[in-house]
C-alpha cells in the first residue's frame, strides 16, 4: 500500500529511436509528422524467406557504436566500440547492442534529473528495466558456432550468458551506473516498457526506493523479426512511411520495431525540494490479465476491468488516451471501443504513436510513455498517421452473439483521432499497453502544477 | 617457434581485447601477470585462450586450460605443449 501518501515525479528521460540522432530529433520529428518506419536492407537481403521488410530499425553506425568482429566465429559481434566514447569497454565487453542503448539512455536520463553521484549509488536507488526477447543476436551465433561448426563452447568467448541473459539491460545499467538498491526486470512481452517503469513506479510509491532508472528495450535484431514475420502479423504492401496504420480501414498489421525508452524516476517531494524540473507526474498504475485463455486475442472485458482498475484509487480525466494502437484488424478497434465504452464519446483524443515508428515491442511501452511526456510538454497530441479511412461498418466482433459494447463503427470515432499534430491544453495523458498471454497496462501522468 | 615469436603473436592477440589497455602492451615480458599487471578482467581469460588457438591453430586441452596460470609464459608454455602434441 502507499507509503504516506508518496507521489513519484518523472525527472529525466533518455534512449534510442529509429532514424533520430537523440531524443531532440525524436521529438521534432514526431511533432511534425514524420515517420520514422523505413525499409530494412537487412531485412531485404532475405529475399523471399522474409514476408515484411520494413521496419522503425536502428543501425550500430547511427549510435555512434562500431561492431567488432574479430571472433573466430563469423558475423559474431565480439563486442561493440563506443565511438563517442560514453561508455567504458568494460562494459559494452558484456552488452548486447540493446543493453548500449538502455545504459545510454541511462546516462541521459542520470543527467537530466541532475543526481549527484551519492544519489545515483545510494541503496534508495533502483533499476528496473527489460527487453521483450532474449539476446537474440548473441545466442544465434554462439549456438551456430558450437551446434553447427562443432566449435568447443569457448569459442563463442565468455559474455554469451551476460550478453543474452534476460535481465542484461537492468544488469548493465547497475555495473555502469553502480546504484545500491534493487536491479531487476520485468518481462510481460509488449507491455514489458510500461511494466518495467509500473514497477519502479510502485517501489517508490510504496517506499521502497526513492530513486529508479526505469523502462523498456527491444535491441535491433532480425532473430527476433523474423519470429513475428513467422507470424503473418506484420504490415505487408505499402510504402514504408505508409505501412504502420493504427485504425485505418486498409490495416493488415504492425511494423516490428526497436529501440529504448528508459526514464528517472523519483519522489516527488524529493524531486521538488532539490529544485529538479518535473516532466510529470505519475498519477497511477495498474495493470490485469484477460483471463480468458487466449493468448493472443484482446479482450474487451479485460479492457474494461483494466481501466477501472486505474481509476479506483486515482482522479482519471484523460486529455489523450496515448492508445497500444498496433494496426492489427482486430486489437485497434477492440481498443477504441473500450476506451469510448469507459471515457464516453468526447472531451479527449486518442493517439497511436506506432503510426510514426511501428511497435518497438519490448520497447514500446517506454518509448511511448516518452511520447505521452512530450505530447504534455508540447501541448500536443501527435497525429496518427495514415488513419485516412475508418471502416463504416462493424466490426466482425461487434455483430457477435454476447457482444456488449458500442455498436458504432469506427467512423463514429473519427472526430477523436487526429490526423495532424494537434495544439490543446493537456493536463493529463493515460497511456496503454498489451502483450501476448491476455497481459494489460495502464498508467495515468500528469503536467505537474 | 621461438618463445619471442609466440609473445609477439600473443601480443596481437592482446591487441584485439578492448578491455585491455594497449599502452600496457608495450613493455610484456614473459613475467607480466594478465590479473595483476594488465589489469584484465579474469572473465577476458578465456576469451584470450580462444583467440589464441585460433590465431596459432592449436586446440588446448580444457584440463590445460583449467590449470592455466594467469602470466604471458603460462599461455606461451601451453601453446608450445599444444603444438608438441599435435606434432
Amino acid at each position: 500500500m502507499p507509503a504516506n501518501n508518496r507521489k513519484v515525479a518523472i525527472v529525466g528521460m533518455g534512449g534510442a529511436f529509429p532514424d533520430c540522432a537523440d531524443i531532440n530529433v525524436f521529438r521534432d520529428k514526431l511533432f511534425s509528422g514524420k515517420s520514422l518506419i523505413r525499409e530494412w536492407p537487412q531485412a531485404v537481403a532475405y529475399n523471399k524467406q522474409i514476408r515484411s521488410t520494413v521496419s522503425g530499425f536502428i543501425e550500430e553506425e547511427e549510435m555512434g557504436l562500431e561492431p567488432i568482429y574479430a571472433s573466430p566465429v563469423n558475423g559474431f559481434p565480439e563486442t561493440y566500440v563506443d565511438k563517442l566514447d560514453r561508455i567504458p569497454a568494460i562494459n559494452l565487453a558484456t552488452s548486447d547492442l540493446g543493453c548500449i542503448w538502455a545504459m545510454l539512455g541511462a546516462q541521459e536520463s542520470i543527467k537530466q534529473a541532475g543526481w549527484t553521484k551519492a544519489e545515483t549509488e545510494s541503496e534508495q536507488t533502483g533499476v528496473v528495466v527489460g527487453s521483450g526477447g532474449g539476446g537474440n543476436v548473441i545466442a544465434r551465433n554462439a549456438w551456430h558456432a558450437f551446434f553447427e561448426l562443432g566449435k568447443k563452447s569457448r569459442i563463442a568467448g565468455s559474455h554469451t550468458v551476460d550478453r543474452a541473459m534476460a535481465y542484461r539491460e537492468a544488469a548493465n545499467i547497475s555495473c555502469l551506473i553502480k546504484n545500491k538498491g534493487v536491479c531487476e526486470s520485468i518481462i510481460s512481452a509488449c507491455a514489458t516498457g510500461l511494466g518495467n517503469i509500473g514497477y519502479a513506479y510502485r517501489l517508490i510509491r510504496f517506499g521502497l526506493q526513492d530513486r529508479a532508472i526505469a523502462g523498456g528495450v527491444e535491441g535491433t535484431s532480425i532473430e527476433t523479426f523474423i519470429g513475428f514475420d513467422a507470424m503473418q502479423v506484420l504490415s505487408k504492401g505499402f510504402a514504408p512511411a505508409e505501412s504502420s496504420r493504427p485504425f485505418d480501414i486498409r490495416r493488415n498489421g504492425f511494423v516490428s520495431s526497436f529501440g529504448a525508452g528508459i526514464v528517472a524516476l523519483e519522489e516527488y517531494e524529493m524531486a521538488k525540494a532539490r529544485g529538479a524540473k518535473i516532466y510529470a507526474v505519475i498519477d497511477e498504475y495498474f495493470n490485469n490479465s484477460d483471463g480468458d485463455g487466449n493468448m493472443f486475442y484482446p479482450s474487451y472485458d479485460g479492457q474494461l476491468r483494466l481501466w477501472k482498475g486505474l481509476s479506483a484509487n486515482a482522479r482519471i480525466k484523460p486529455d489523450v488516451v496515448k492508445v497500444h494502437g498496433t494496426a492489427t484488424p482486430v486489437g485497434d478497434i477492440l481498443e477504441l471501443i473500450s476506451v469510448v465504452d469507459t471515457l464516453g464519446e468526447n472531451g479527449y483524443h486518442v493517439s497511436a504513436p506506432k503510426s510514426q515508428f511501428g511497435h518497438m515491442l519490448g520497447g514500446a511501452g517506454s518509448v511511448e510513455l516518452i511520447t505521452a511526456i512530450m505530447m504534455l510538454e508540447n501541448q500536443q497530441v501527435l497525429p496518427c498517421l495514415n488513419s485516412d479511412t475508418l471502416n463504416p461498418e462493424l466490426e466482425n466482433f461487434q455483430k457477435a452473439e454476447g457482444w456488449k459494447g458500442s455498436t458504432k463503427p469506427a467512423e463514429a470515432y473519427r472526430h477523436l483521432i487526429p490526423q495532424q499534430t494537434l495544439s490543446k491544453e493537456i493536463n493529463q495523458i493515460v497511456c496503454l499497453n498489451y502483450g501476448f498471454g491476455g497481459t494489460n497496462s495502464a498508467m495515468a501522468i500528469s503536467r505537474d502544477i | 617457434m621461438e618463445r619471442q615469436e609466440i609473445i609477439d603473436g600473443l601480443i596481437d592477440v592482446l591487441r584485439t581485447v578492448r578491455t585491455i589497455d594497449p599502452e600496457k602492451l608495450n613493455n610484456v615480458t614473459e613475467e607480466t601477470d594478465f590479473l595483476t599487471d594488465m589489469n584484465t578482467p579474469s572473465t577476458e581469460l578465456i576469451n584470450i585462450a580462444a583467440k589464441v588457438e585460433q590465431k596459432f591453430d592449436v586446440e588446448f586441452e580444457d584440463d590445460d586450460i583449467d590449470n592455466l596460470g594467469s602470466k604471458v609464459k603460462d599461455i606461451v608454455d601451453l601453446i608450445i605443449r599444444a603444438k608438441e602434441r599435435e606434432a
